[in-house]
């Protein structure tokens, strides 16, 4: 392997795309081409259909969700009508879950970031004890699938009396592996060693070099740690849900589970069959919460792959 | 500096690994006397072979798939320069948005006979009411398509990145050795590639082995009990919130959590991903 995916100058987001050079065409490669169009727009296409019908089922009644044609439009009253068959749901409380959900997400996104960035610079520009064995523990932990820590968490928790409280939620999901691992490559790949040093032999502080001289050059950095840290925390649903007991602590996923099996829209045999909670009432919930991330993912999606592919960089 | 996520690290990443180890040794109903027969007993509960028999389909599904549709489409971007190729990749994300409830949410409505996008196919295939799709022996195919779906768009644009990463100068000698567009892809662009497709299976695996939030939200809220103890980590879930058993469901869950730590220590030591992380002995 010769090549890297991330040298310093892309994880700082200094390259642009490549363009290839132009290729000759024959007649064979034209037919390909065409092929080529097919497939990408297809799976295009496959991709975005589910959330365009997402987008426009609440604009319709329930009825017209049954009888008109799938991407017809409704009328853009039916949005109000649907939020507010939503807020008749147990008193509101769907307005609690979304506070519920910004809040955690954004205790969060604050708390892991800025032990991520801390950890990230410790490990790549000071001395301390025990690095490798840090970082091997950090990236075993990143690797790791978080649903995979939810029981023995529960355990934990249950035995802290921290059981159904926010900073079970919070504290739990604050532990960023992945942050500090992308702190870590990013102040000891984008920033010269020397930097560093030099601040050093004037006598600064390691918080000094930190805040004057590493956190300046790193705008990048923080837009991709909470790109990640809030494209997780928001959706999560296992971790809370085990957490968490009573209704005015969920989040918006678990609420929307609530909501699935307490009216008869999915399932005639479900709650209440006078509920007026019906099928373009829980669209617009799910609706409510695919909207702040599928926004997050299109305007940072350059994010996306300069985060996951961080691990492989040339020393 | 590093002490606040040393904190945390200890607290919620080595802390429960501990107590779920000395909690998988407890006494419980079924095993008053405590001890390893907790690990025993929950691989001789008589749902976990037919759980382990889900998720193992669920995974035969799900990773081959990812890794042949992520690897080929990617492979496809790639040979799409200028500006088509940004609207793609955006399209291709969008269904990550679709994540956990979610995505439960869409693809019962996709799947819905009644009001589905498709649901002309689904007429088409003789399918006019969702519980003709919605039975036990259909379930691995549906989460399966759930997860591919969810994960596939990102990991395409991601590959796709990864592919920037060639030089120009190995792909120009590459054609002017007369290799084909196909040739230079198999042959060339997919071998320079390999490292980044295998970290992608191993992480796509480990979460596939946890697969958990599908089933049990089809089956708590939309068709009760269709998909209950499906998967092995509802199975640990009804160990301590049904059964009363946390020494069983703590047991099940550190045996899941061992073979996620396995492929991670693979990832770490055994392929050249983190080569440049500064990990391996010098």
């Amino acid at each position: 392997m010769t090549t890297s995916a991330l040298d310093p100058a892309t994880i700082s987001g200094r390259t642009a795309v490549k363009t290839h050079a132009p290729k000759k065409r024959s007649v064979g490669g034209t037919v390909g081409r065409t092929g080529v169009w097919i497939v990408l727009l297809v799976y295009g296409l496959l991709s975005i259909i589910p959330m365009i019908w997402l987008l426009i089922a609440p604009s319709k009644t329930a009825e017209q969700l049954n009888n008109e044609p799938p991407f017809s439009f409704g009328t853009f009253a039916n949005y109000g009508e649907a939020w507010n068959h939503l807020l008749t749901f147990q008193n509101g409380v769907i307005v609690q879950w979304l506070v519920n959900s910004v809040l955690y997400t954004v205790a969060i996104v604050a708390i892991s970031c800025i032990t991520a960035v801390l950890a990230g610079y410790a490990l790549a520009a000071t001395a301390i004890p025990l690095k490798r064995t840090l970082l091997i523990i950090t990236l075993v932990a990143m690797i790791i699938p978080p649903v995979a820590l939810v029981l023995p968490l529960f355990i934990e928790i249950s035995n802290a009396q921290l059981f159904d409280t926010p900073a079970a939620v919070i504290l739990t999901s604050s532990f960023y592996p992945f942050g500090v691992f992308l702190a870590y490559i990013y102040f000891s790949t984008s920033i010269p060693k020397d930097i560093y040093e030099a601040a050093r032999m004037d006598g600064a502080s390691e918080f000094a070099t930190l805040w004057r001289i590493a956190l300046p050059l790193s705008k990048g950095l923080f837009g991709m740690l909470a790109f990640f840290s809030f494209s997780a925390s928001w959706v999560n649903y296992f971790l809370p849900y085990v957490l968490l007991g009573s209704a005015e602590n969920f989040t918006l996923p678990v609420g929307l589970g609530v909501l699935f099996s307490s009216t008869p829209a999915l399932n005639p045999g479900n709650g209440a069959q006078q509920s007026v909670i019906g099928r373009p009432e829980i669209a617009l919930a799910g609706l409510l919460l695919a909207i702040p991330i599928l926004i997050v993912f299109l305007i940072s999606s350059r994010l996306l792959v300069r985060g996951v592919l961080a691990g492989s960089v040339k020393s | 500096m590093i002490a606040p996520y040393l904190v945390l690290l200890i607290a919620f990443g080595i802390v429960p690994v501990i107590v779920a180890a000395i909690t998988s040794l407890e006494p419980s109903v079924i095993n008053p006397g405590g001890g390893p027969l907790n690990y025993l007993q929950a691989l001789q509960d008589f749902r976990f072979l037919p759980a382990l028999g889900n998720v193992g389909v669920f995974l035969l599904l799900y990773v081959p798939s990812m890794l042949i549709v992520v690897a080929l489409m990617s492979l496809l971007l790639d040979t799409v320069q200028g500006r088509w190729n940004v609207p793609l990749r955006l399209a291709y994300i969008v269904p990550a948005s679709l994540t956990g409830a979610t995505a439960v949410l869409v693809w019962y409505f996709l799947l819905e006979p009644t009001l589905s996008p498709y649901k002309d196919v689904l007429h088409a295939l003789g399918i006019t009411q969702g519980g003709q799709i919605w039975r036990a022996p259909n379930l691995a195919w549906i989460f399966a398509l759930m997860a591919f779906f969810t994960g596939a768009g990102n990991w395409i644009v991601v590959q796709y990145g990864s592919l920037q990463s060639i030089s120009d100068d190995i792909l120009e000698a590459a054609r002017i050795d007369g290799a084909n567009a196909w040739q230079i892809g198999w042959r060339i662009k997919l071998p320079l590639i390999q490292k980044y497709v295998v970290y992608m299976g191993i992480l796509v695996f480990a979460a596939g082995l946890q697969v958990f939030v599908e089933p049990q939200l089809i089956s708590s809220s939309v068709y009760p009990g269709l998909a209950s103890n499906w998967s092995l980590n509802q199975l640990s879930y009804s160990f301590a919130f049904q059964s009363n058993n946390l020494g069983g469901a703590a047991a099940l869950s550190l045996m899941l959590l061992i073979v996620c730590v396995i492929g991670a220590v693979f990832v770490i030591f055994k392929t050249d991903f983190f080569e440049g992380a500064g990990v391996k002995e010098k």
